[in-house]
């Protein structure tokens, strides 16, 4: 029976269904809090190491609107500065990635150098260079003085770069993810990775809604391959395991691909250690997705921009002592599910899609219903449920009353 | 007699690319697939500034393509209409007018219809995706049919993304 308004906005009863209140998704007050407690406090992966291969190489991205560089150094070591001048607050570099081996316009090899009036940084952040600086400054102001903002970065789980804004993050990148990922941990990190996939999507939904459905599986109805060939008995056998910190382990199975029409079995080119055909999914609070099937590693990467509003970078990764030929099947394996035409992604963030018109801001509430239980099994939304859990804390907002004010609909 | 050899060459090409365009537009995959050897390969190409890497977006020979075509029902998709706006810059025939490349250039546009919230998108158009078709042809009975396309996009923030060849 269709319901009227009242019946419509009663809320479900908490004992008898686990429910969000849809203001989680869509409410800019709420967005712009997460960024500061949440985003501006956590470990966040921005690219694989193998996008910097050579020393003086950098890769640039942001973090919760602030821009970030991470460059490796003659040591080989990878680290990151916010890419912001200290003299006039100019963003440093602008390209997406890139080398200072060479000189630029306005500045030195081997430096950074923001172009608007020549400041030069060297890649551990140290100013080397203040255009005329004695003239300018006389003994008021050194170049030790005005180094870069540096911040602490990690490369940790399968060669992911992680910073992270907070320099009083109470974790190390391992001690934060804690055992999630052990159950790829042999297979990604057994040998050296490499990058050989990248596009990205910006799409008008909530980031919260991307982690949603990579976390549940319930959603497989939407995609032709799984609801047609994969709906069998170890496919329903999958677990869904939480862990510290809001991560969620998505169990694997054997995935039948002589089934799928069209498709080849992963097996010759299993990631070191893992069974044949197998596919693991690993949700990392608050928006990375680690997901290994057999022969490919896909990384999605989130930066929320706004409540209604992501853009999420897709990666896909092989073997660095891939041979050409390896490669190629590796990366026609990855497109054919998770490549911009590939099968799967475009249902999926189609999707989400959906939901952000529903929930876009000065929408009416909603309830998010997450109250499936399947003994943790794949169809189980435990793994919603625990993520919500972790953010409710980290916001001290409860999920069916995130906001102490009526909803304008009411009002 | 060499001269208008040459010249009907170049101008089979040209019908080639523009009615597989046309084709494409109006999602008649069996009709564009005519248009090419049995032996085609297609692929969907970009260099990426970001990794700086040549990247692979899809791939397949004409059998594979036909059968992701005909698969094409069964998913749930974007149905907003990509139409192209292309235009043949080079082709080059070889000496025995039996081959030639080519090089177009080309836009993409979506036509808005399911793809966001229809009652406010539909019948908006967005610039979908911007590159080249580098094809290469077989000759024959001044018909020209596709050997290879490669088409190397430039834009690599695709969105949603679409099931559709481009």
């Amino acid at each position: 029976m269709a319901r009227n308004e009242k019946q419509w906005n009663t809320h479900p009863d908490q004992n008898k269904i686990e429910w969000a209140d849809s203001r989680i998704y869509s409410d800019e007050e709420i967005f712009e809090e997460e960024l500061e407690k949440i985003w501006k406090k956590v470990w966040v992966p921005i690219c694989h190491e193998s996008e910097l291969p050579a020393p003086y190489d950098f890769r640039t991205a942001s973090i919760a609107r602030e821009p970030v560089i991470v460059c490796r150094d003659s040591d080989n070591k990878i680290r990151a500065f916010l890419n912001v001048c200290p003299h006039r607050a100019n963003l440093i570099e602008r390209r997406p990635s890139g080398s200072f081996k060479d000189g630029t316009p306005s500045g030195n090899p081997k430096n950074m150098t923001c172009m608007f009036h020549a400041w030069q940084f060297d890649m551990k952040g140290r100013c080397v260079h203040i255009s005329r600086g004695e003239e300018g400054y006389q003994d008021r102001l050194k170049p030790k003085d005005v180094g870069l903002r540096r911040l602490r970065c990690e490369v940790a789980f399968g060669g992911m770069v992680w910073v992270t804004l907070n320099d009083h993050v109470e974790h190390s990148v391992k001690e934060w993810v804690g055992s999630a990922l052990d159950c790829i941990l042999e297979p990604i990190e057994a040998e050296p990775l490499e990058i050989f996939h990248y596009h990205k999507s910006i799409v008008p939904s909530n980031y919260k809604l991307w982690h949603d459905t990579n976390s549940e599986f319930y959603h497989d109805f939407v995609h032709y391959h799984n609801r047609v060939t994969g709906f069998n008995d170890a496919y329903f056998a999958r677990k869904n395991m939480t862990f510290d910190n809001g991560h969620v382990v998505v169990g694997s199975f054997e995935v039948q691909y002589d089934q799928y029409e069209g498709f080849e079995s992963r097996e010759a080119l299993s990631f070191p250690t893992l069974p044949p055909n197998n596919w693991y999914m690993i949700d990392i609070f608050p928006g990375i997705n680690y997901n290994l099937r057999g022969s490919a590693l896909r990384v999605d990467l989130m930066t929320p921009l706004s409540a209604n509003e992501v853009m999420i970078e897709f990666r896909g990764l092989g073997l660095k002592a891939d041979t050409e030929e390896e490669r190629l099947t590796r990366i026609r394996h990855h497109n054919t599910i998770w490549g911009p035409m590939g099968r799967n992604l475009h249902e999926d963030l189609l999707s989400i899609t959906g939901q952000g018109v529903t929930m876009r801001p000065g929408t009416e509430p909603r309830h998010i219903l997450h109250g499936r239980h399947e003994n943790e099994t794949i169809h189980d939304e435990v793994g919603m449920r625990h993520y919500y859990e972790t953010w409710s804390q980290w916001m001290g907002r409860p999920l069916h009353n995130p906001i102490n004010r009526p909803s304008v609909a009411a009002q | 007699m060499a001269k208008t050899n040459h010249s009907a060459a170049v101008e089979a090409v040209k019908d080639t690319i523009y009615r597989s365009c046309l084709l494409m537009d109006d999602e008649h995959w069996t009709g564009w697939l005519k248009l090419c050897d049995q032996d085609f390969y297609y692929k969907i190409t970009a260099f990426s500034p970001e990794i700086r890497k040549d990247v692979l977006y899809l791939d397949g020979d004409r059998a594979q393509i036909e059968q992701m075509c005909e698969l094409l029902p069964k998913h749930n998709t974007d149905h907003s209409p990509l139409k192209r706006h292309a235009v043949v810059y080079t082709v080059d025939v070889d000496d025995e007018n039996s081959s030639a490349r080519s090089v177009t250039s080309f836009v993409i546009y979506q036509n808005m219809l399911d793809g966001v919230n229809s009652h406010i998108d539909a019948g908006t158009n967005h610039l979908f995706a911007v590159g080249r078709y580098l094809d290469k042809f077989i000759i024959s009975d001044d018909t020209a049919r596709f050997i290879t396309r490669e088409v190397r996009l430039e834009t690599r923030r695709l969105d949603k993304g679409t099931h559709w060849p481009l």
